[in-house]
Order: C-alpha cells, then structure tokens, then sequence
C-alpha cells in the first residue's frame, strides 16, 4: 500500500471542501464513509489516489452528481470555479495545519480542542453584551462588572440573562435559517472588536495608576523629585506636611521609599501620605543651637520681611525637630493651617 | 448535437446496475466497482458508484454492516434489503420495456447495431 492515511485525509478533505455549499448534514452523510472507501481504493491497487481517481474537486463533482445533488454554480464561470478552486485549497490547507496543529496540544486536531471550548466562548460572548449594553447605556469606560441604570444588581440580573441566552443561541445557531446566523455572526464581531477595544482601554488606565490615582494632581515634569521638605520661616523642617492643589486634590511627589516611614505613618492610602517620606534624609540638617559653626541649615529670612511678629529666639534644643522625633514633635503650625481633604 | 455516450445513458441506469450487482451478492464500494467494470460498463468512475451507493442507502434501500480485515481497512459492505429488492423488480421491469421500445425503434428504422 503506496498511500498513506494523510494522504486520505487530505483527499477526503478536499473533496468535502468542493461540497462545501451544501447543508453540513447532508454533506456529512454523503462523505461519512468516504475515508473508509478510499482507504479501499488505496489497498486495491498501487498510485497516489489522484492517478487513480482524478482531482478531488473532479471526484466530487461526479459524487455530486451520482448523489443527485445540484452541482455547484452549475456551468459556473471560469473566474468563478479559478476562486471555488483556490478557497479549496485553502480550506485543505487548512484542514492540514489543523491536523499538525492538535497533536501538541494533545488532541487529534486544533478545531477537536478548539470545539471543546466553544461553551466557554459562548459565556465570554453573554459578559461582552452586557459590558455593550452597560457602556452604551451609561456612556461609562469598559469596567469590570456590567451595570443598569447605575444599579449592580440589575448589572449582574443582565449579565445572568445574557450570558443564558448566549449559551441557547450557541446551541441552536446550526437551526437558524441563514439570513439570521449571518445576523448572528456580524454581531458577534461587533463584540468581539468591542472587546478587544474594552480590554486596551483598560489596560492603558490602569498601566498609567488612572485606576487607583484618579484623585491626585501630578505632573510628569516632577518626575526626578524622590522627595519633599517643607522648611518654615524659621528654617525649620515641617514634618507630615500634606500638600493640596487648588481643586483640594492631594500633590503626589516621589516616592514613599523609606517603608518603614509608611507602616509608622499607619496606611497605605496614598491620600494619606505625609511628606517628607524620609525626615532622615533631609537635605539640610535640621537647626542646631545658635552659635554652633556646623549650623548649614537653610537660614531664616531675613527679620525686616515680617515686620509684625517679633523675632523669635532661637528655639530650645527640645524644640528643634529632629530626624528621629515623632511626628507630633513636629512644629505643625502650617500643616494644621491647611484645610483638612473633603475625601478620604 | 451531441452524440449520446455511455456516461450519459450510465448516469440514467447506473442505480439500476448497482442494485443488479448486489442482487447476488453483497459487497463493499471498490468490490461493487470492479463487478460493474467486469460486466462490461468500463466508463463507471468510483464517485458515480460511490454516490449512487450514498444515496442509495439514504433512500432505506441499502443496509450495511461492517467487516474488519486483517491485511486491510475494515470494509463496509452494502447488501439490498426488502426495499431495494422491490425497487429492483420494478426498475428491471422498467428497464427491459424501455428496451424493447428502443430496439424496435432501432429496428424500424433500420439501424440496429
């Protein structure tokens, strides 16, 4: 025997492929044999199936025939049969990756694996209509959970519904008459690009932090600031200072490196940081009594720029905050001037 | 006008043949091609067999049954149930006055082979 079963596949592939116009069923029954009887055909004699019974396409045109079926765009046009052609050739194409495909993935064929998960395509189909029918009806970005008319609920009722009508639409599409699967179809791709366009829109936000930042004035200028020190007229360091925008919103600068800081600090909540993160690595060190050389410390202004207040002495060494005070050690003059967040 | 060829008059009796080669004896699709062939109709092709013996058995007059094969494939045999053996009667009947109508109109005319 000189042919192989790929051979036959292939064979009966093509031939099944130049029957594809007619309705699956009564083309499944014509060939459901037709592996079985070449494989006959190959055992009788020696030649590649093709010497011996001529061009698949030419095979079934005569089973067509045989059968009693209408042949395909009878006496169709050159163009038109050159196209049939080639659209079989792809399809037997096709048909081949698909066969050396499934072995990998440990099934006889990619579309046996694939047909597997057909039920959870059609769930996946119920969540997009209903993330459709929430973006469209509440003009809202593509979220996790679908909603109706701002409630949850009745998102997850919808949600429940379509993704049940989507599953019996998956079992009875092969009943549909063909005007109405080619419905189905379309809108199918309609979703299916309406995903895609949810997904990449998602994940922009949340690669950009919009996600979990929404509330916070930053600016990519600010970028190379690690940190903020707040120094007050006296030169000294404001600690747990709260920086505000004009909307009220919270300025988010650098990076809360010192973890520890964080956990002393009591959240996470990003409204909540206080700056400076790191008192420690303040960079000038804090006042130290007067008359002391070392002092590089940021000078106070100048006593004629505040006329009104009398200049103050110099604070006692209990007063000066230092690196390892606690936070309500800190001079809290101008954090406390600074209107408390409406949120949270 | 084209000349009648034995495919042509093949495709009109070819159901006819294939019930008369299963009249005797079962067979599988490639068994059944070659009796054809061997009683004489050279032009048969396998899909023409091959569909009519589809179609056949759509139609209830065929049954089949499998049998495996030690050197080969397994075979699927097509064997005429009480059906087909009706439809047989009645076409053969058919056949053989359609026949007798077209020799003696051969004959009238003086043109018998």
């Amino acid at each position: 025997m000189t042919v192989t079963e790929q051979e036959i596949a292939d064979y009966a592939a093509r031939v099944r492929a130049a029957l594809a116009d007619l309705p699956p069923a009564h083309r499944d029954e014509l060939t459901e044999d037709l592996p079985e009887h070449l494989a006959e055909v190959a055992a009788e004699a020696d030649g590649s199936l093709v010497d011996r019974l001529g061009q698949p396409e030419a095979y079934a045109a005569e089973l067509r025939a045989a059968a009693g079926v209408g042949a395909a765009g009878t006496g169709g046009r050159r163009l038109d049969r050159r196209l049939g052609a080639s659209v079989d050739r792809l399809r037997a194409r096709a048909h081949r990756w698909d066969v050396q495909l499934g072995p990998p993935l440990g099934y006889a064929s990619a579309s046996e694996f694939l047909r597997l998960l057909r039920p959870a395509w059609w769930v996946l189909r119920g969540y997009l209509a209903a993330m459709l029918v929430t973006v469209v009806t509440t003009g809202d970005t593509f979220g996790v959970l679908p909603e109706l008319n701002g409630s949850l609920l009745a998102g997850l009722v919808l949600l429940a519904g379509s993704v049940l009508a989507s599953i019996w639409l998956g079992h009875h599409t092969p009943g549909l008459t063909r005007p109405k699967r080619r419905l189905l179809h379309a809108g199918t791709a309609v979703l299916v690009v309406f995903g895609l366009v949810g997904l990449a829109d998602m994940n922009d936000r949340v690669g950009n932090g919009d996600v979990s930042y929404e509330q916070i004035s930053i600016d990519g200028r600010y970028d190379h600031i690690r940190d903020v020190f707040v120094y007050d007229r006296e030169g000294r360091l404001v600690e747990n200072a709260r920086l505000f925008d004009q909307n009220g919103d919270p300025i988010r600068l650098g990076h809360p490196t010192c973890l520890a800081d964080l956990y002393v600090n009591g959240t996470g909540n990003p409204l909540l940081f206080t700056y400076p993160y790191c008192p420690q690595q303040a960079p000038f060190a804090p006042r130290v009594p007067a008359g002391s050389e070392a002092w590089t410390g940021v000078p106070p202004l100048p006593a004629p720029a505040t006329p009104g207040t009398p200049a103050e002495p110099a604070p006692a060494p209990s007063g000066t905050p230092s690196p390892g005070s606690t936070p309500t050690d800190a001079p809290t003059t101008a954090p406390t001037a600074t209107p408390a967040p409406s949120r949270t | 006008m084209q000349c009648v060829d034995t495919t042509q008059l093949l495709k009109g009796v070819l159901d006819l043949a294939v019930l008369a080669v299963l009249r005797e004896e079962d067979g599988y699709g490639y068994d059944i091609l070659r009796r054809l062939r061997d009683a004489g109709l050279q032009e048969v092709g396998d899909a023409s067999v091959y569909g009519t013996l589809r179609r056949l058995y759509a139609a209830g007059l065929l049954t089949t049954y499998v049998v495996p094969s030690e050197s080969g494939p397994h075979r699927k045999y097509y064997s005429l149930n009480a059906a087909g053996r009706d439809q047989l009667i009645r076409s053969g009947k058919l056949w053989r006055s359609f026949a007798t109508t077209m020799d003696a109109l051969l004959d009238d005319r003086g043109m018998a082979a």
